[in-house]
């Protein structure tokens, strides 16, 4: 017989508060604002350029994507092939982001590099020439992409959801068509390019062990560009949620059927939003969390069961999404709007107070550990008008919630007659 | 370079530990020497529905999660067909946390009945999902049992058939576990805000007692030479057509490892791949390409896989394939793109060792491998790749007689 390991788990220590490091900033001569963050052990660094230029601007689908991909088609200097080939053989990484509010490029780089990759994203970003050809062979490629992903019951569900709570003619909620694919020209986006992506609208973020003289090296290749953004380009639509709060896309020869449940909510800049975080958690937001226990630890319906908040610029929303047999669909959301229900009456017990608490802190020492973690959590918050100071708000707000007050949340933030409901599956 | 040491506890159990103090963080990484390799034909996808029996609940520990949840943790688990795999992260002062709670399962698990029937169900989802639920998901069913005929490579880790997770009951899970999960046949190691003997301690403390077991010896047949060319073709309710070849290539330890695996970024890393170049931007036959290899212990295969561009004829898209494959047997023209792959390696390893966890997750591969060791030498090993080396490889591992290929196409009158 061997002998029993212990029953009781060792000691627990309170997760330490995170230390939330600095984060520096400087201007360059044309006035773009540089933020530094200066950490790590490996001379590499993460350079991320960012406009707002994201979807949202955009009055034609596809044209603030499309613009950001095709940055790398070719520049002044540089054919598409000789610009990527250099990156590579630098041993460079180049992530291109186009979003629904913001779009740039992110490069990660050995720091010996720094010049080749500075001379690159000066040439990508402010000389690129938009070649016919290659945006006609690129818009041939994302259509058939678009058409493999629309046959995804996930994909399907979740852009019926955006349409559904910001409506059909909003950027953050209209649907693509075939016939999209086909609408840009060279032209188009030239002049989408020219009125956002200009040093007026730009911000740099840089993360790593920076090199020596990084300042001078950025005001050297990007100081002297001087362009400001055409105020007036920017689009007047206002988000408008569709009526129908319940949409069913028959697909029949779906195995799984998808489920989107949420609306529109507060973003960021909310003082309710870190509680809100909180709530989600204990929702959807982590393995031990109410959903993951019911619908899949108990029930066995489903591989994953999760609930977001998400922000954006001009909204923000929260979607709870899982995938379950067609004939499970109707129990499991009985099932997460009960969960709902009980959260907006039952407070929780210390013992889950304590767990979330814990787990939200662990969360939270990973969100700062390490150059790029940190410039990540920098810049969902910067993006929004917001300092680093959001984090100590949270981490306040994650010691000293209470109970009462995750009821309060859940009463004003999850009312049943105000979530939309999309599912996609079998009829 | 990273620094690590290493130590066996008298059961067996292995431990590698590598101090990383510019992070408040452990990880902790515990690898099993059983995949879907050591499964009974008629009975797969066991290795991987023990993964998820894990987080059931063990001896001592009726749930595996809230503990480390309550002290700020966050964990995982993967399954292959040679490894199964759990790892975990946690502020550096609750390590000893992850301790407990891996030392608990590895001595036991409370097998209970209601636990198997839930994940049987939670499993039979995740197949769904992933591989029926999913434009071209079942492609990889289908293309693992014509390239293997004999090797239990020939199905994936979710299972030859789901009928065979359906069947398992909790003896079989029983004898699963005795024969396989055991200190002597698990790789720990920690990386992070974590000392050499801090991590000795806890070892000693709480793997110490747990008992060696009689592992089941394996004996894995050997694929027999693929000695022809080998086709089959599905038709699909898809939007295009797509294409899958795959070579058989040697086991993960062979001398022709690196050449391989920078054949495969020559041929598809990045932008500048060549069959990004010449199949995606120059002929526009495939609106995406993609090749690599897989890292399996026994020999495994080079994969090639692209989804076809509307109205191209999948027979020309292959020639084409074969085209750029043959193109590597030119030696002159290959020098400065290795120097490019060889750098984008270099680069790709220092990223990734900027990540405790995956620190954790390499060092126990390699020693699995033989040569821990091995992690701070693999990118003097890729740097001696040469072209003629990649020429050699080439002529070696694709002659037409060693691929298999797969004709996904699609039903639709308009792909």
């Amino acid at each position: 017989m061997i002998k029993n390991l212990q029953k009781m788990q060792p000691p627990v220590f309170p997760v330490e508060r995170v230390i939330i490091p600095e984060v520096k900033s400087f201007s360059l001569n044309n006035g773009v604002t540089v933020y530094s963050i200066e950490a790590g052990t490996e001379d590499i660094m993460r350079m991320e350029i960012v406009f707002r230029a994201g979807q949202v601007k955009e009055l034609i689908p596809l044209l603030s994507s499309t613009t950001n991909m095709m940055l790398s088609e070719g520049s002044q200097n540089y054919s598409s092939e000789e610009m990527n080939r250099l990156l590579d053989y630098y041993g460079a990484f180049l992530n291109l982001a186009p979003e629904k509010d913001l779009a740039g490029v992110v490069f990660f780089f050995l720091n010996k590099h720094i010049e080749k990759v500075l001379e690159l994203s000066r040439e990508l970003l402010f000389s690129p020439v938009f070649p016919e050809a290659e945006l006609n062979a690129l818009m041939k490629k994302r259509l058939r992409w678009f058409l493999v992903n629309r046959e995804k019951v996930s994909n399907q569900s979740i852009d019926q959801f955006f349409e559904s709570i910001f409506g059909k003619s909003h950027p953050y909620g209209r649907q693509l068509r075939e016939q999209d694919f086909e609408m840009l020209n060279p032209s188009v986006i030239r002049e989408f390019h020219s009125a956002y992506y200009t040093t007026d609208n730009m911000t740099i973020i840089l993360s790593g062990k920076l090199v020596p003289g990084t300042p001078e090296l950025l005001n050297r290749y990007f100081g002297n560009i001087n362009s400001s953004k055409k105020q007036e380009k920017d689009i007047k639509v206002v988000i408008s949620s569709e009526q129908q709060k319940l949409v069913h896309i028959e697909k029949n020869d779906a195995v799984q059927t998808a489920i989107r449940i949420g609306s529109p909510t507060i973003n960021k800049c909310n003082k309710d939003y870190p509680g809100l975080k909180i709530l989600n958690t204990v929702l959807g937001g982590y393995f031990g969390s109410r959903l993951m226990k019911n619908i899949r630890e108990e029930k066995g319906f489903t591989y994953g069961i999760s609930s977001n908040v998400s922000s954006l610029n001009l909204s923000g929303y929260k979607v709870i999404s899982t995938e379950v047999s067609p004939k499970n669909c109707r129990q499991t959301i009985d099932e997460i709007f009960t969960e709902i229900k009980v959260l907006q009456n039952k407070p929780l017990t210390d013992d889950e107070m304590a767990v979330v608490r814990n787990y939200i802190s662990g969360e939270m020492v990973r969100m700062f550990d390490g150059p790029f973690a940190i410039a990540e959590s920098f810049r969902s918050v910067w993006e929004f008008g917001l300092d680093i100071n959001y984090f100590h708000i949270l981490s306040e707000k994650i010691l000293k919630i209470k109970p009462d007050e995750i009821i309060e949340l859940a009463r004003t933030y999850y009312n049943i007659d105000d979530l939309y409901q999309v599912t996609v599956g079998p009829k | 370079m990273i620094n690590f040491k290493r130590f066996t506890l008298d059961n067996g159990l292995r431990v590698l530990v590598h101090e990383d103090n510019s992070t408040p963080l452990v990880a902790m990484n515990i690898l099993y020497d059983v995949g879907s390799k050591d499964e009974d034909p008629e009975m797969t996808g066991i290795a991987h529905l023990f993964e998820h029996l894990m987080f059931g609940g063990s001896v001592n520990i009726p749930e595996y999660d809230k503990p480390l949840q309550m002290v700020g943790g966050e964990n995982n688990a993967f399954t292959n067909n040679d490894i199964t795999n759990y790892y975990l992260t946690v502020p550096s002062e609750n390590i000893e946390t992850g301790f407990w709670l891996e030392s608990d399962r590895m001595q036991g698990l409370d097998f209970s009945q209601r636990n198997l029937d839930t994940q049987k169900r939670v499993v039979i989802e995740e197949f769904n999902q992933r591989y029926l639920n999913q434009p071209y998901g079942d492609a990889i069913l289908k293309l693992r049992p014509l390239a293997y005929k004999v090797h239990p490579y020939r199905w994936p880790a979710i299972g030859r058939d789901i009928s065979h997770v359906s069947a398992v009951d909790l003896k079989h899970i029983k004898e699963f576990f005795f024969s396989h999960y055991a200190p002597n046949n698990a790789i720990l190691t920690l990386t992070g805000k974590i000392t050499y003997e801090r991590a000795l301690r806890l070892s000693s403390e709480w793997f110490g007692p747990l008992p060696r077991r009689n592992i089941k010896e394996r004996k894995l047949p050997v694929e027999p030479l693929q000695e022809e060319e080998r086709s089959m073709v599905i038709e699909s309710d898809v939007p295009s057509d797509a294409l899958y070849k795959v070579w058989h290539i040697g086991p993960r330890k062979s001398p022709d490892y690196q050449a391989l695996d920078l054949i495969t970024d020559l041929l598809a890393g990045g932008e500048t791949g060549r069959l990004h170049i010449k199949l995606v931007r120059e002929k526009k036959l495939f609106s995406e390409i993609n090749a690599y290899i897989t890292s399996d212990i026994d020999p495994g295969l080079m994969t090639i896989h692209g989804k076809l561009m509307k109205g191209i004829d999948i027979m020309t898209a292959e020639e084409s394939v074969n085209e750029v494959v043959n193109g590597l047997l030119e030696i002159d023209e290959t020098e400065e793109e290795i120097e490019k792959v060889r750098n984008k390696f270099e680069s790709s390893t220092v990223f990734s060792n900027t990540s405790i966890l995956n620190k954790a997750v390499s060092l126990a591969n390699y020693e699995l491998l033989g040569n821990p060791e091995l992690i701070n030498m693999e990118v003097e090993s890729y740097r001696g790749v040469s072209a003629e080396m990649v020429a050699e490889a080439a002529e070696r591992f694709f002659p037409s007689s060693n691929c298999t290929t797969l004709y996904y196409k699609s039903s639709r009158k308009d792909s």
